[in-house]
C-alpha cells in the first residue's frame, strides 16, 4: 500500500507538472490526433494537377525511360512510381532534385512531377506538393515552434509527462479500488471532472507511457546520439553505424546498360518471393543501370510497424530479391523493439481500427490536460474561498485565460490553416507559407483575446470560433462542388469526404461546447473563473476582471 | 524505517533530471556493449537504445522524490553513476582499446 505521505508527496509533483507542461501537451496530442488521418487531409489539400492525365501501369516503363533520359538527376536521387492513385499523387512518377545550394543553408529539394502527353511525349514539371499535413505534423512535434529549440523543448516537456503519469498513478493508488470507474456525476462538479480525469488516465495509461517513453526519446534524439556518440562509444559510433547504412542503400551503378522489367513484372514478382508484403511506391534507383534496383515501400500484414521504414528491395532488371531485411518479419530482436515501440506511437498497427482508436486516445489525451487545468482552479477556489477570500487570484485568472487561449487558438488555427489550403490556391505565390502564417496569427491571436476577455467569455467566443472555423472544412468543400467559378475543387473518395464529415461533427461538437459553457458561465458559480456574473455579487471587484492584453 | 520524507523539491527534481540522464546513458551502454550479440549484434540496436534511455531517465526521475532527502537521492544516485560508468568505461577499453 502506498503510505499517505507518499501520495502528500508526489500529487504537487503531478499537479504543477500538469500546469505547466499541460499547454504544449494539449496541443501535442491534438495535433498528434489529427495526424492519424494525415494523409486523408493531404489529399483533401491536394488540388487536382492540371493536365495530368492517368498513366496505366502498362505505360509506366515508357514514362519511367523518358524520365531517366531527361532528367538523369533523377535516376540516382530515385524515381518513385506511384501505385496508389491518391488525389496527392496524381502523376504517376516524381522525384526530388537539388535545389540551388546556398552557402550555410541546410539542403534543400525541389519536386517534379511527369506524366505521358496523349501523343505518348513526356509532360514534366517542377511543383512544390502541399506541405499542409507536414505542417499540422511539425506543430504536433514542435508545438509549433521553430527547430531544433521545438524539438528540445518537447524533449523536456515530455520526460516531465513521463514524470508526471508516475506521480499521477502514485496518487490515484490508494484510491483505486474505491474510486476507479466510480464515475460520480452529480451536484459536485469538480468530483465529477476529478472522476472522469482519473478513469481517462488510467484507463489509457498504456499509451501514454509509450508516447512519453518516445516523445522523449524523439525530442532529445539528437542531443542523445551525440551523448551515445561521446559517452557509450567514445567516439567509435559512426563506424558502427556504416554497417547500419548499408542495410538501406542500393548496388553500386556498374556503368553498364540493362534492361529494365516492367513495373507490372516486377509487382508480380514481389508477390511471388514476399506474399505478403503491401507495397504503396516504388522507388527506382540507377533506372537504366544493370545493377538498378527497385525498392518497394508499404507495410508487412500482421506487423506492428506498417512504416515507410519497411522495405522490400529488388533487382529491376531480373526480379529477383536483393534486401529485404528492413521489412518486418525479418528485422533482427532489437529493430524489431524499436519499429514496434516506434508503430506504438505513431499507431502503424491494427489497420483502420488503431487509426481510430488513436485518434480518439490523442483528443482523450488532450482533454486530460484540459480538465487537468480546470481541475487545479477549481480547487485554488475552494481553498480561497475557505480562507474567506471570494475573489480569484491573479494568477488564477491568468492561468485560466492561458489555457483557453492557447487550447482553442491552436484549434481553431489548425482549422483554418486546412480550410485556407482550397481558399489561398493559385491566389498566392507560397501558400506553404501562408499555411504557417494562418496558423500563428489565429493562435497569437486568440491567446490574446484570451487576456483581454478573460476566461469565461473568451471560452465561448473561441469556441465558437472553433466551430465556424471546423464548419468551414465542410462548407469550402460543399462550395467548391457548387460553384466551380471559385477554382476549387472537391473529392469524391472516401477519404477526402471522410475528413469533411468528421469535420462536420468536430464543428458540432465546438458549438455544443460553446452553448454549454455560454450556460455555465451565465449561471455557474459566481466565484468560478467560468462566470461572467462576478460583478452583480456582493463585492464589487477591485480590479477589472479583463486583463490587458500587453 | 517510515522515517519522514523530506519535499527537498529542487534537489531531488535536479537528481532525477541530471543523474537519471547519466543512468540512461551508462545503463544502456552497457546494454550495447554486453548485451546479446554484443558490440557486433544488427545495428538496429541504436535506434532502440534512444527509447531505453528515455525509459530509464523517465524512471528514475518519476522515482527519486522517493528518496527521504535529497542528499540522499543525490549520494544514491550518485553512487550508482559511479559505478554503472566505471564498468561503461571498462568495456570501451576492453572493447576499443
Amino acid at each position: 500500500m502506498v503510505r499517505a505521505d507518499i501520495v502528500k508527496l508526489y500529487r504537487p509533483v503531478h499537479t504543477w507538472i500538469g500546469i505547466t507542461c499541460g499547454f504544449a501537451l494539449f496541443i501535442a496530442f491534438y495535433a498528434g490526433a489529427l495526424t492519424m488521418f494525415q494523409e486523408p487531409i493531404a489529399r483533401w489539400a491536394a488540388p487536382p494537377a492540371v493536365g495530368v492525365a492517368a498513366v496505366p501501369l502498362d505505360d509506366a516503363p515508357r514514362l519511367l525511360e523518358l524520365v531517366a533520359a531527361a532528367h538523369p538527376e533523377a535516376r540516382e536521387e530515385g524515381i518513385t512510381l506511384h501505385l496508389r492513385g491518391h488525389e496527392n499523387e496524381p502523376a504517376r512518377v516524381t522525384w526530388k532534385e537539388d535545389a540551388p545550394h546556398q552557402e550555410g543553408q541546410p539542403h534543400e529539394h525541389v519536386h517534379w512531377w511527369a506524366t505521358l502527353k496523349p501523343d505518348g511525349t513526356l509532360l514534366a514539371k517542377q511543383e512544390e506538393p502541399s506541405e499542409l499535413a507536414e505542417f499540422i505534423n511539425a506543430i504536433h512535434m514542435r508545438a509549433g515552434l521553430p527547430r531544433p529549440w521545438g524539438s528540445y523543448f518537447m524533449g523536456v516537456v515530455s520526460l516531465l509527462y513521463g514524470v508526471t503519469l508516475i506521480a499521477g498513478v502514485i496518487v490515484l493508488l490508494p484510491s483505486l479500488t474505491k474510486d476507479f470507474l466510480a464515475l460520480r456525476v452529480g451536484h459536485n462538479l469538480k468530483r465529477m471532472w476529478l472522476d472522469a480525469h482519473n478513469v481517462v488516465g488510467i484507463t489509457a495509461l498504456p499509451f501514454h507511457l509509450v508516447i512519453a517513453v518516445t516523445a522523449t526519446a524523439w525530442g532529445f534524439g539528437g542531443p542523445l546520439w551525440s551523448a551515445q556518440e561521446s559517452v557509450i562509444f567514445g567516439g567509435k559510433q559512426k563506424i558502427v553505424m556504416k554497417r547500419d547504412a548499408e542495410r538501406w542503400r542500393a548496388p553500386k551503378p556498374t556503368g553498364e546498360a540493362g534492361v529494365m522489367m516492367p513495373p507490372a513484372q516486377l509487382l508480380q514478382r514481389l508477390h511471388a518471393q514476399v506474399p505478403d508484403f503491401e507495397p504503396k511506391v516504388m522507388i527506382f534507383r540507377n533506372f537504366g543501370d544493370k545493377a538498378a534496383a527497385v525498392k518497394f515501400v508499404g507495410a508487412e500484414r500482421g506487423y506492428v510497424g506498417d512504416t515507410s521504414f519497411g522495405g522490400v528491395m529488388l533487382s529491376a532488371v531480373t526480379g529477383d530479391l536483393v534486401n529485404d531485411r528492413a521489412r518486418a518479419s525479418r528485422q533482427d530482436p532489437d529493430r524489431r523493439a524499436s519499429t514496434t515501440i516506434f508503430a506504438l506511437h505513431t499507431g502503424e498497427y491494427g489497420g483502420i481500427t488503431i487509426t481510430w482508436a488513436y485518434f480518439f486516445l490523442g483528443f482523450s489525451g488532450a482533454w486530460l490536460f484540459y480538465s487537468g487545468n480546470l481541475l487545479w482552479i477549481e480547487t485554488r477556489r475552494k481553498k480561497a474561498r475557505e480562507g474567506g477570500e471570494v475573489e480569484q487570484s491573479r494568477s488564477t485568472r491568468l492561468l485560466g485565460s492561458a489555457t483557453v487561449g492557447v487550447c482553442l487558438g491552436c484549434v481553431a488555427g489548425i482549422s483554418l490553416t486546412i480550410v485556407s489550403a482550397k481558399w489561398l490556391h493559385g491566389r498566392v505565390a507560397d501558400l506553404n507559407h501562408w499555411h504557417e502564417l494562418i496558423y500563428y496569427m489565429v493562435f497569437l491571436g486568440s491567446v490574446a483575446w484570451a487576456f483581454a476577455w478573460g476566461a469565461a467569455r473568451s471560452a465561448v467566443h473561441l469556441l465558437w470560433l472553433c466551430a465556424a472555423a471546423t464548419m468551414a472544412i465542410p462548407l469550402t468543400t460543399l462550395a467548391a462542388l457548387l460553384f466551380p467559378a471559385l477554382g476549387m475543387w472537391a473529392y469524391g473518395s472516401a477519404a477526402t469526404i471522410g475528413v469533411d464529415a468528421i469535420a462536420f461533427v468536430g464543428a458540432l461538437c465546438f458549438a455544443w461546447m460553446a452553448v454549454a459553457t455560454m450556460r455555465r458561465i451565465r449561471n455557474g458559480p459566481t466565484d468560478s473563473i467560468w462566470s461572467i456574473r462576478k460583478a452583480a455579487a456582493a463585492t464589487p471587484p477591485r480590479e477589472p476582471i479583463a486583463v490587458p492584453a500587453e | 524505517m517510515a522515517g519522514d520524507i523530506r519535499p527537498d523539491w529542487w534537489s531531488k527534481a535536479s537528481a532525477g533530471a541530471i543523474l537519471g540522464l547519466g543512468l540512461a546513458l551508462s545503463l544502456v551502454g552497457l546494454y550495447a556493449y554486453l548485451g546479446p550479440g554484443g558490440i557486433d549484434a544488427p545495428t538496429g540496436r541504436y535506434s532502440l537504445m534512444r527509447h531505453l534511455e528515455a525509459f530509464v531517465w523517465i524512471a528514475v526521475f518519476g522515482f527519486c522524490f522517493l528518496f527521504r532527502s535529497g542528499r540522499a537521492a543525490w549520494a544514491w544516485l550518485g553512487a550508482a553513476n559511479l559505478i554503472a560508468f566505471a564498468a561503461l568505461f571498462a568495456c570501451r577499453f576492453y572493447f576499443f582499446a
